[in-house]
């Protein structure tokens, strides 16, 4: 098993995009073509462009990747000289096993613990699925992959603190209020940065929005993205009463949510409770409003601070994610070895089953039996073959999935005369 | 230990019960007595269930601690209609019956609030105040026939209604608590705490409207009640008792958080303060006061 890729920390986004691809699909289909690929698997991304292959030929494969990664997946020509080592990683066997676990449990995420990554690989097994290049070895890897990230999502918290700030500021709102996406959020100001938060809000299920800017065309404009209504600065009293939720990020050397104005509005909505995201640089909240009870005011210093402490939180649970991927490779790498045993296996039980049906030949050819009776001989002895390789042929198994367990394996052909058969296979 | 084996320790610590009443012959009592242990029982693992779900992070424990307060309540009420249809109906205006029905009450309150609001990880600090009262209830069997005085419709609907409301009242305290420690965690930006998430200030704050409301409701109706019990009994509704005296006041001041609350519409954090103030008060008046005195 080889994999070769590229990804966030590995390549600049110029080059990965010049790699990422939309269909897999007929590329796939050109690499299981190949003579020393079997199965294989694409995974592309925004931040990582991957290809996991099942080989019996590890060299091979890893020529035949690099001049498809350089010929086929880049769809700009590279460089003569460009040197693909710089750019890409490359794993193989048990590490290509961990590092899929690690992708689909969002450990190798640019935000770890991130939530999207799990479909995304969803969707690249199931392309490679669609188009024949999954076979059941990597489509067995992809299954455990899917496990493993579930057995992470569940035994630890590393999906469930956010590290951005919008997200931060979501998490806090929603403990301020029972029924969030039936609130009114009112954001001053039409910065970028404002239009992050509302965006990450409305993914959070706020439907009602209103925008208010000093100049009222930049508002109308981004309201029509959100379906928002577009007000001026001069209704803000206003609309602070009416809103729950208030997002500042507007220019200015002085704030334009004071204390005065809070508390004006404060009581226009009989102190309901208000929740002030302030992430204007200067702050457009007066700080000084943290005195007016039933209002929650946090600039960016405190969801930064508050992301920040959910990072390094993330990262505890990261190495307590990182264990469970490692068990859960060494159990597919104890499956995976366990394929070793199945042709000695097969020839095994092909030999005696061979013997038995010879011997039987030759005992109904002297007795003279009825059908009904050479049933009952033929189900016994098949029974007797069976019971006597039933522990040897389990212990080969579980051997089989220890490296030192090859030498069961190969006494089991020795004392059996496997090797002739094999060597006709 | 296993979950058969809580009834027995419940049962261990409450045996000279049962001896008692078999001693009496009063078959009905002793059947509510083990309902009570059961009853009891089946909270303690709620509490443990619930602690183990909030330890872990496991919703599936979390839904089960959920599930094992329904049976507990479930059972609790058994035991009150076993009463009810027993020969001789005892009071239940003895403490201990009393904090038994406070704490049916607040669980069964509890329960419906908990399918219109998230407040599933309360089950941890319900659950245990639910044993609490069923326990002690199973520590002594009802005493059989009730005093002359306390005979009639009256007394009962004095004592049931009064309890419910106090109950109640103490479930609006319990939120309003929540809603401080939420409130100042928020105020000083502190992360929030995921060991165990409290429910959100609108859920809390909604919690404590309600059962103000109808704790109040309940409350007024008991004082009422109280009083024609009296006037039943004595030919005067008032005695002038200490606990008469204070419960009014508690009362007044409960009429006091209800104008200010559903009338001039002050705040969740003032609302919270208030009914935590309101309870501690009317817990004095109903029940520390009987101490002291």
């Amino acid at each position: 098993m080889m994999l070769l890729g590229m990804n966030h920390q590995s390549a600049p986004i110029h080059l990965r995009e010049r790699m990422a691809v939309d269909d897999p699909g007929p590329l796939l289909q050109k690499l299981v073509d190949s003579d020393d690929i079997e199965e294989a698997v694409l995974f592309s991304t925004c931040n990582r462009v991957e290809v996991l292959v099942l080989t019996h030929s590890l060299e091979g494969a890893r020529q035949r990747l690099r001049a498809f990664f350089r010929l086929e997946l880049a769809r700009v020509e590279l460089p003569g000289d460009f040197d693909l080592d710089e750019v890409t990683y490359e794993y193989r066997d048990s590490d290509a096993v961990s590092h899929v676990l690690r992708v689909a449990s969002a450990l190798d995420s640019m935000v770890v613990g991130e939530p999207q990554i799990l479909g995304q690989t969803k969707d690249a097994y199931r392309a490679a699925v669609e188009c024949g290049a999954c076979g059941p070895i990597l489509g067995r890897l992809f299954q455990h992959a899917f496990s493993t990230a579930k057995r992470v999502k569940t035994e630890t918290r590393i999906g469930e603190r956010p590290v951005s700030v919008a997200r931060v500021a979501v998490d806090l709102a929603k403990q301020i209020f029972e029924r969030f996406a039936e609130k009114r959020a009112l954001l001053i100001g039409a910065g970028e940065m404002g239009e992050v938060v509302l965006r990450t809000l409305r993914k959070s299920g706020l439907e009602s929005i209103c925008i208010a800017n000093r100049t009222p065309e930049r508002a109308a404009a981004l309201a029509a993205q959100f379906g928002a209504t577009a007000h001026g600065l001069d209704e803000l009293e206003t609309l602070i009463g009416d809103v729950d939720v208030v997002i500042t990020s507007i220019g200015g050397d002085r704030p334009i949510l004071t204390l005065d104005l809070a508390s004006r509005a404060l009581r226009k909505r009989r102190h309901r409770p208000l929740f002030v995201i302030d992430i204007g640089v200067p702050r457009n909240a007066d700080p000084a409003i943290d005195a007016i009870d039933n209002l929650y005011r946090y600039d960016l210093d405190d969801l930064g601070s508050v992301a920040n402490r959910n990072a390094d939180q993330r990262a505890r649970e990261a190495e307590r994610a990182a264990a469970i991927v490692i068990e859960e490779q060494q159990r597919f790498d104890g499956w995976f070895a366990a394929l070793r045993a199945v042709p000695t296996i097969r020839h095994l039980r092909d030999r005696a089953e061979g013997i038995r049906s010879r011997e039987l030949e030759k005992a109904f050819a002297r007795l003279e039996l009825g059908d009904s009776e050479q049933a009952a001989v033929d189900a016994l002895t098949r029974s007797i073959v069976n019971k006597i390789l039933h522990a040897p042929v389990s212990r080969l198994k579980q051997e089989a999935e220890r490296e030192e367990g090859m030498a069961y394996l190969e006494i089991a052909r020795v004392l059996f005369e496997l090797d002739d058969e094999l060597d006709r296979e | 230990m296993g979950v058969r084996g809580l009834p027995v320790c419940v049962t261990a610590l409450t045996s000279h019960v049962d001896r008692a009443s078999a001693q009496r012959g009063q078959r009905g009592f002793r059947v509510t007595v083990q309902v009570l242990q059961w009853t009891a029982a089946v909270y303690l693992v709620a509490g443990l269930t619930a602690g183990l779900g909030l330890a872990l992070e496991t919703r599936r424990l979390e839904r089960a601690s959920v599930a094992l307060l329904a049976l507990g309540a479930l059972l609790h009420g058994a035991s009150f209609a076993l009463l009810h249809f027993a020969d001789n109906p005892p009071p239940l205006t003895d403490l201990r019956s009393a904090c038994s029905f406070m704490a049916w009450i607040g669980t069964v309150f509890y329960l419906i609030l908990l399918k219109r609001s998230r407040l599933q990880r309360l089950v941890v600090l319900v659950a245990p105040a639910a044993f609490l009262g069923s326990f002690l209830a199973a520590l002594r069997a009802p005493q059989g026939a009730a005093p002359e005085a306390a005979t009639g419709s009256w007394p009962h609907a004095h004592v049931l209604l009064a309890s419910a409301g106090l109950s109640l009242l103490g479930l609006a305290g319990l939120a309003g608590s929540i809603f401080l420690i939420e409130h100042a965690r928020l105020k000083s930006k502190a992360p929030l705490d995921r060991a165990f998430p409290l429910p959100s200030l609108e859920a809390l704050d909604r919690v404590n409207a309600v059962t103000l409301a109808v704790g109040f409701l309940l409350l007024t109706m008991g004082v009422i009640t109280g009083m024609i019990w009296l006037q039943t009994a004595t030919g005067r509704p008032w005695s002038g008792s200490a606990h008469e005296s204070w419960t009014l006041v508690a009362w007044v001041i409960y009429v006091a958080l209800v104008i200010a609350r559903f009338g001039v519409k002050q705040g969740s954090r003032q609302a919270a303060a208030s009914a935590v103030a309101g309870f501690a008060f009317l817990l004095f008046a109903v029940v520390g006061l009987e101490y002291i005195t």
